[in-house]
């Protein structure tokens, strides 16, 4: 589903050069919960980053579900980005002047889709996390774990294939960890493909593998 | 995404109330320039109704000198036509092309009941300035032995006082309800004050010679008679009437002065809209930058869920449209009264036509302010966006 070979990410300034991921291969197969390891800088959420086309590697080559995007432009990018993958963010990513529900349908206003379908879609995702009975309310209004579970609705609402997670649990009390982990894992259960980076071993622990990075180098 | 931009814009309207007001202020100034020169265009495109070049009103002042005063004025007139270098001669009252005097009065015909500017003038006066008659007959000094006194009217009289059916012949009441005037014929337009005079009703009376207060001559001279006929001609007044004065003015003279009377205000009144308007201009500017500057996160989290580039710029643009039509809707409660309760008697067309020039400019405006920012705002890369936030 996802395949990455001789990854290579530099980020070049006049005076340093700086390697984040040196030769990454990673192969990411269908329905598959993989965790995403390492101390803090060693390049995990460049790696993501990569993975969910917002940003291109110096080398190497990258496959989404077949696809080697390597001559995409922008607008295929964009498109396969909203078609394929769903993200979600340590820091939710909401905004907060629109409510639930409509924070749910950003992505589908970027295919063809009708205000109709968009907030069916959106109410049904928003069922999926359990807030069917917040979508009238605005982020602010909401806890950490709400507001994940928010930005989990927002990232399924398009049935994408793919689930990137940066950190999901970050900002979370354990208890409300828990709760997003049990989300990720029954979204995976019904077949989505999830990527996920954490600091937290207990979380990975509950993924079916684990991909370790020090210093931008894969080390398991 | 239209539904989603209004909602978002909504969503955000106390942030936003002080921009709204900024162009919503910005529109009802727009609204007012615009209309002041829609109103001038509007008038200048309407022919003048009469030729002025080579033309010279000669003002005769009688100063202390009350004697025999108009067989003086009659000397003055026939000698001044015997000049070769005069065309033709018309006497009238002060009220000539380009002046800064008027006349009016009411006049009545059956219900109808006019404000008309006044022109009292001999029978030469459409031969010297070429007034064309489009109905009718200009009036000779012999139609004054009539029970009637002989008038020529214009197209926009005839239309108020007639309701635009045949007006020669016709006999016109004053205030008093006395039936006083004839129509002898109607003139097509006659703005004595300029091309960007409003075309009004206008009545041209027979002046008789016995009518000493109405001493102005209007000339018409041959191509290229200069200022050495000029002083020749006062030498020759003055010659004929001790103690009077004289002054001559050239039409285009005049007129250049009545179209500075027009255009100055309007000049001044547009500097300063501009002035307006660039400060309006900047402070948008600036207030979308710092707004996209603070949405970068935003702006990497819907790259990351599908916006294009060219998505992100027409975001921003769209919000900036949202946010520029809520504040001409309220602008526009208020716009429409104008040609609504016909305020300063000016036709309904020319507020409409000021009212989409005003919102077409402020359209431009915000989309150029917005354009550089929005572009901007695409360019971010939403790795780096989602990172900062």
């Amino acid at each position: 589903m996802i395949k990455l070979q001789n990854v290579e990410k530099v980020y070049r300034t006049s005076s340093i050069e700086t390697l984040a991921l040196n030769n990454i291969n990673i192969d990411v197969k269908k329905g598959e919960f993989v965790s995403i390891m390492g101390p803090s800088g060693c390049g995990k959420s460049t790696l993501l980053n990569i993975i969910g086309l917002l940003d291109a590697p110096s080398k190497g080559t990258i496959e989404i579900d077949g696809l080697k995007v390597e001559k995409y432009h922008d607008k295929e990018l964009a498109h396969l980005r909203n078609q394929k993958l769903g993200f979600i963010f340590q820091s939710f990513h909401l905004i907060n002047d629109l409510s639930v529900v409509d924070n749910v349908e950003i992505p589908l206003l970027y295919r063809e889709s009708n205000a109709k379908q968009r907030r069916e879609l959106a109410e049904e995702a928003l069922v999926k996390v359990g807030l069917s009975n917040r979508m009238k309310h605005f982020p602010k209004q909401l806890s950490g774990g709400q507001k994940q579970r928010v930005a989990i609705a927002r990232a399924i609402v398009g049935k994408p294939e793919i689930i990137l997670a940066d950190e999901p649990t970050g900002n979370l009390d354990s208890a409300m960890g828990n709760e997003i982990i049990s989300i990720l894992q029954n979204l995976n259960e019904n077949g989505a493909t999830i990527v996920m980076v954490t600091h937290d071993d207990a979380m990975a622990k509950r993924t079916h593998r684990l991909i370790r990075l020090f210093d931008g180098t894969q080390v398991l | 995404m239209i539904r989603h931009l209004f909602k978002l814009i909504w969503n955000k309207k106390k942030t936003h109330s002080l921009l709204i007001i900024e162009i919503w202020a910005s529109f009802l100034v727009l609204f007012g320039l615009a209309t002041l020169i829609t109103f001038n265009v509007k008038n200048y495109l309407e022919p003048l109704g009469f030729a002025y070049e080579n033309v010279w009103a000669i003002n005769l002042s009688n100063n202390q000198d009350t004697l025999a005063v108009a067989e003086k004025v009659q000397t003055i007139f026939q000698s001044v036509k015997g000049f070769p270098e005069v065309e033709s001669l018309s006497r009238m009252s002060d009220a000539y092309p380009f002046s800064q005097s008027n006349n009016s009065r009411t006049v009545k015909y059956k219900n109808s009941d006019v404000q008309m500017g006044v022109v009292f003038a001999d029978e030469n006066l459409s031969k010297t300035i070429n007034i064309p008659l489009i109905a009718g007959k200009w009036y000779r000094n012999k139609d004054s032995v009539g029970k009637y006194i002989p008038v020529v009217i214009n197209k926009m009289a005839e239309g108020a006082l007639f309701d635009n059916q045949p007006a020669v012949g016709k006999v016109l009441k004053d205030y008093d309800g006395k039936a006083v005037w004839v129509v002898a014929g109607v003139v097509d337009y006659y703005k004595d004050k300029g091309e960007f005079m409003l075309n009004k009703p206008m009545m041209f009376e027979l002046l008789k010679a016995d009518q000493i207060y109405n001493k102005t001559l209007v000339i018409r001279v041959k191509p290229g008679t200069d200022a050495v006929f000029e002083a020749k001609l006062v030498k020759a007044i003055t010659g004929i009437a001790k103690g009077w004065s004289t002054e001559i003015v050239y039409l285009t003279d005049a007129r250049q002065k009545q179209h500075n009377i027009t255009l100055i205000p309007v000049i001044i009144f547009l500097i300063i809209c501009s002035f307006l308007l660039i400060n309006v201009a900047l402070g948008l500017f600036g207030i979308l930058n710092l707004s996209i500057a603070r949405r970068r996160g935003e702006i990497g989290l819907r790259r990351a869920m599908g916006a294009t580039e060219g998505s992100v710029t027409a975001q921003f643009l769209g919000e900036i449209w949202v946010l520029a039509t809520f504040s001409l809707i309220l602008g526009l409660l208020f716009a429409v009264q104008f040609p609504l309760m016909n305020v300063f008697d000016i036709a309904g067309g020319v507020y409409i036509t000021a009212i989409l020039i005003a919102i077409v400019i402020i359209f431009l405006i915000v989309t150029l302010c917005a354009w550089y920012p929005s572009r901007q705002a695409s360019r971010i890369h939403p790795a780096i966006a989602l990172h900062e936030d």
